[in-house]
């Protein structure tokens, strides 16, 4: 990491945090009783994850023809439900492996959170090939194994088992990498705890200490899981892909499917991530470590990979003209203006034309428009698979095969479920892991905090308290007065907490120091945030005579006692006489 | 030094290459063909080559602007030069372009209209009369000089804010936020016309044949190359005294990204070629039938020097800060997607000039040396020009907002 941040870079943690802030901002929601929308929440997820196994024992009861998959659609909203959640986990592991090595500092604000969401989307999608395969009983028929069946594993041309081992692979390495991150925050929240708690939480961090060697450890196997998760993070939807795209079936067979599938799966992922964070951040109060140069990250990613998906659909559509094949130009002539023309549509504007708001700045900063952003492209992303899935099979070779497909209730309540399953999981996670990753935040506060960079670093004397140092950074209306009272009260509490010995700085001696304690100035953060005509008038306004001294340079000497930047005073005040220039 | 100086020996090196491929082109062209398949075939594969490598300059460093990207500015100035060889590439692909409408070759089988015509049952070709709405000497030549006229633009753009920071006026960044505006801009106009680009010059020399991924493909073997000769520029210019503020970290992140998209190439060339054998249709097998049958020691070759050489050799962590292995590598890796690009050409424009009554020369079943020296003349016009336009101005920028981050950059 350079040590050096550019002036022109945004402050990724706000509210001028210390560390101990960090940890409590970010440990106490697992502290603290649920609130009132947690628990609404967590009852209509429960409750729609209860309905969708009702759904499931229905189907398994009485077999897949409660569903209704007919001769030609043998794939309905069962697979576009797999490709969906599949697609979505892809955010995490991107977000957690390749940004990393890109060294994008934005990822500590949201990678824990979205490795998570890695994982439950996972578990949703590895749902439904397990039930689709309607007897599953014999669902190990998937493995290899011995049989009487021939030499060769039955199934082991199919791009369907590789997929099985491609999302076991995906599966175990987010885990490990999300539980690898999670290993010296729950020391952090064992740390604060009491009684048992403490015992489960020491027994999840596998005691760990925070030696240097441990660190160093931790640091190690980061970047080696980050190393192989980066090709999974290509390969779990390149196998996806495959599950079309090796047939000969128009529509499906097509060589773009392999990448295309990777840019609409981290595409759709932050789209989640997006809708996910935008609520976390607003609920646990996460305004200052979920910043709105997070967001606005985020939403260059959704314009980068909406588009990308954009090249990619145009170029179906164009090369599908160009082949020549009467088939492959029929498949794309019935998509966009065959029987399903209104998810086609759908999916184009959805994905398409809807994220290309994004390329204004003001847009992608505000909260409440990407929010909604973020719910169409969902939508949008369901869309695409439906289109690439029913739309293709329900106009065959043969006209006489012809067919229209609608689910059924069992099917929408499977769907369903697997977003009551989501949100369960996702929620009861908020309650037993900090949200945000501690450990790493804190690892960037130093280069992009913004006491240390950005317009309201302190270096910019001309702030005369903390509070007003907020005032920049929130232009979005929506949620404007939420991140003042916040960051005011952060702000106060900070003031009372740090006093530092005054006197250090070459003109200040006991008296002053106690004139400026009296005017709100105990730290040398206070000080290096005034100016000296502030100084000066307390000087004047107060009792007793400092006429003579002059405080022309001690915002500069604070800010460098402030820095920790021992050597650099010494220097300075070597060269002053008496703190005067 | 802070300014490049284009010393009279280097210039002498360089116009001596030109020369060079020069030579072998005139003799070329008169051993050829009398269609002369093999000299405009060679015209063909190197222009399309280094135009490649221009653009891919142009939008990675686009990309690195709009992703914020600090660590590569002490040596920006090195893809900026590279960007701007756009309008020599503009030049030869003209010539390409109006070869189609006078004639002047015959390296599309698109070309001969003769073929479009129903009425004459025994040569309308019914593949291509689909075709032709975008097959034409017209969508060719109008997309090659506005296509590439406007990213050769927006590299002036960039390069002339670029130059502007320098001047230290920018206490609030406005140059550099223009540049963000520009190179936003840059990257979707070049995702959108490259691939339009790619299936006219390079895809429709297999005229019947088509793949969709094929403009990714060409696009991540034409970075590679980009960021190969980066490399071998820096370490170059490094061995001359410049560039003292690049260091070996940032060398590093150079071979990583060496590294990283030879095997991204490497995963476009294997969805391409898996899902096609998978899949087995006649129409699509016949291209890498033809190269397997045809070709099969530049096939398997392709593979070998463009991925598991990188693979293998750049793993380590310190085969990418070292010079001899990485600056090896890019030499390698440079050649093999030179020869990539000759097998994705060849074969196709051979078939075209055999169907024509030509290509019974050499340079076509693999390339000899006019074909080697040809590609030195142009790689030589390239560093001609790319030199040119660094001695311009400041090697190094002076106030590039991230020049800091860039110099203190350490992995």
């Amino acid at each position: 990491m350079s040590s050096y941040t550019s002036p022109i870079r945004e402050p990724l943690v706000t509210g001028h945090k210390t560390y101990h802030q960090i940890t409590e901002d970010l440990v106490s929601p697992t502290e603290k009783a649920p609130n009132a929308a947690w628990i609404t929440g967590f009852l209509i997820s429960v409750s729609l994850l209860g309905f969708g196994l009702f759904c499931i024992t229905w189907t398994i009861w009485h077999g897949i023809g409660t569903w209704n998959l007919n001769r030609t659609i043998g794939w309905g909203w069962d697979i576009t439900n797999f490709v969906w959640w599949i697609g979505i986990g892809h955010a995490g592991t991107l977000i957690s492996a390749i940004l990393l090595l890109f060294r994008q500092k934005w990822r500590t604000g949201v990678n824990r959170a979205a490795e998570a969401m890695t994982i439950f989307a996972v578990l949703c999608a590895a749902l439904f090939p397990g039930i689709h395969v309607g007897r599953a009983w014999v669902v190990f028929y998937f493995f290899p194994y011995p049989n009487t069946r021939g030499p060769i594993w039955p199934n082991f041309n199919s791009p369907l088992l590789w997929d099985l081992f491609a999302i076991s692979t995906y599966f175990t390495v987010s885990l490990l990498f999300w539980y690898t991150g999670l290993v010296p925050d729950f020391a952090t929240v064992r740390d604060r705890a009491k009684g048992f708690r403490r015992k489960i939480y020491n027994f999840l961090s596998f005691g760990w200490t925070g030696s240097a060697k441990h660190w160093q450890r931790w640091e190690s196997i980061s970047l080696v899981l980050a190393g192989i998760a980066t090709p999974l993070v290509l390969s779990v939807h390149t196998i996806v892909s495959f599950d079309f795209a090796t047939s000969v079936i128009p529509g499906w067979h097509t060589t773009i499917f392999p990448p295309y599938f990777v840019a609409g799966a981290i595409f759709s992922g932050f789209a989640m991530v997006l809708t996910l964070m935008i609520i976390t951040r607003k609920i646990l109060n996460l305004q200052d470590y979920i910043t709105l140069a997070h967001i606005e990250s985020m939403n260059k990613v959704i314009l980068t990979t909406g588009t990308i998906v954009g090249v990619a659909y145009l170029t179906e559509l164009f090369i599908a003209w160009y082949s020549g094949y009467v088939y492959e130009q029929f498949a794309f002539f019935n998509r966009a203006l065959g029987p399903y023309w209104w998810s086609y549509f759908g999916m184009m504007f959805c994905n398409v034309l809807s994220p290309q708001i994004f390329w204004w700045k003001k847009y992608r900063r505000n909260i409440a428009l990407t929010f909604f952003i973020s719910i169409v492209i969902n939508i949008g992303m369901w869309f695409e698979r439906f289109v690439i899935i029913a739309t293709t099979l329900a106009r065959d070779y043969v006209p006489s095969s012809w067919s229209y497909y609608s689910p059924t209730w069992v099917e929408i309540g499977i769907f369903l479920g697997t977003i009551g399953l989501f949100f369960t999981l996702y929620l009861l996670f908020t309650r037993v892991a900090p949200v945000v990753a501690i450990a790493e935040v804190k690892s960037i506060l130093k280069s992009s905090g913004d006491q240390y960079t950005g317009p309201n670093a302190i270096h910019h004397g001309s702030h005369d308290d903390h509070s007003d140092a907020h005032h920049g950074h929130a232009h979005d209306s929506s949620t404007h007065a939420d991140d003042h009272s916040h960051s005011d009260s952060k702000g106060s509490t900070y003031m009372q907490v740090v006093k530092d010995d005054l006197k250090k700085i070459e003109g200040i001696g006991p008296k002053i120091a106690a004139t400026l304690n009296a005017a709100g100035i105990n730290s040398f953060e206070d000080l290096s945030n005034s100016d000296t005509n502030t100084l000066q008038s307390i000087l004047d306004n107060a009792e007793g005579n400092f006429g003579g001294n002059s405080p022309e340079s001690w915002v500069v000497q604070a800010k460098l006692a402030f820095e920790g930047k021992w050597d650099e005073l010494k220097d300075l005040q070597d060269r002053l006489d008496g703190g005067k220039y | 030094m802070t300014n490049f100086e284009f010393s009279g020996r280097q210039r002498t090196l360089l116009l001596s290459g030109i020369v060079l491929g020069l030579v072998c082109m005139g003799w070329t062209w008169m051993n050829d063909d009398p269609l002369h398949s093999r000299f405009w075939s060679n015209f063909l594969h190197n222009s399309v080559f280094f135009t490649g490598i221009a653009l891919m300059a142009g939008f990675f460093l686009s990309a690195s602007i709009t992703a914020w990207a600090g660590w590569y500015v002490t040596f920006k100035r090195v893809w900026e030069s590279f960007g701007l060889f756009l309008i020599v590439g503009l030049g030869l692909m003209t010539v390409i372009a109006l070869g189609n409408v006078f004639h002047w070759h015959h390296l599309y089988h698109w070309t001969d209209t003769s073929i479009l015509d129903a009425s004459v049952p025994e040569k309308f070709d019914s593949i291509l009369a689909g075709k032709a709405g975008f097959l034409n000497y017209k969508w060719y030549l109008g997309g090659t000089v506005i296509f590439v006229g406007l990213w050769y633009f927006i590299m002036t753009r960039l390069r002339a804010l670029s130059i502007k920071e320098d001047e230290g006026n920018d206490k609030d960044f406005s140059s550099h936020r223009k540049m963000r505006v520009w190179a936003a801009a840059f990257l979707p106009i070049a995702g959108f016309t490259s691939a339009a680009m790619v299936w006219q010059w390079i895809m429709s020399v297999d005229s019947h044949w088509y793949s969709t991924l094929f403009a990714w493909y060409t696009g991540a073997s034409w970075f590679v190359s980009m960021i190969a000769l980066t490399i071998m520029t820096i370490m170059y210019l490094k061995g001359r005294g410049y560039f003292q503020n690049v260091t070996n970290e940032h060398i590093h992140d150079l071979g990583k990204l060496l590294f990283a998209f030879s095997i991204f190439w490497t995963y476009l060339w294997f969805s391409q070629y898996m899902l096609i054998w998978y899949a087995n249709v006649g129409e699509e097998t016949i291209y890498f039938k033809e190269r397997w049958d045809n070709y099969p020691v530049l096939f398997l070759g392709n593979l070998a020097v463009n991925f598991v050489l990188p693979f293998l050799v750049l793993m380590r962590n310190d085969t990418k800060r070292k010079w001899g292995s990485l600056g090896f590598v890019a030499a390698v890796v440079f050649v093999g997607h030179w020869l990539d690009f000759f097998l994705m050409l060849k074969p196709g424009i051979l078939h075209t000039a055999h169907e024509a009554g030509g290509g019974h020369v050499g340079g076509f079943a693999a390339p000899g040396f006019l074909e080697f020296g040809t590609m030195i003349g142009f790689l030589c016009l390239f560093l001609f020009f790319a030199y040119t336009m660094m001695s311009r101005t400041r090697l190094e920028p002076s106030h590039d907002p991230y020049l800091e981050e860039s110099l203190h950059h350490h992995v």
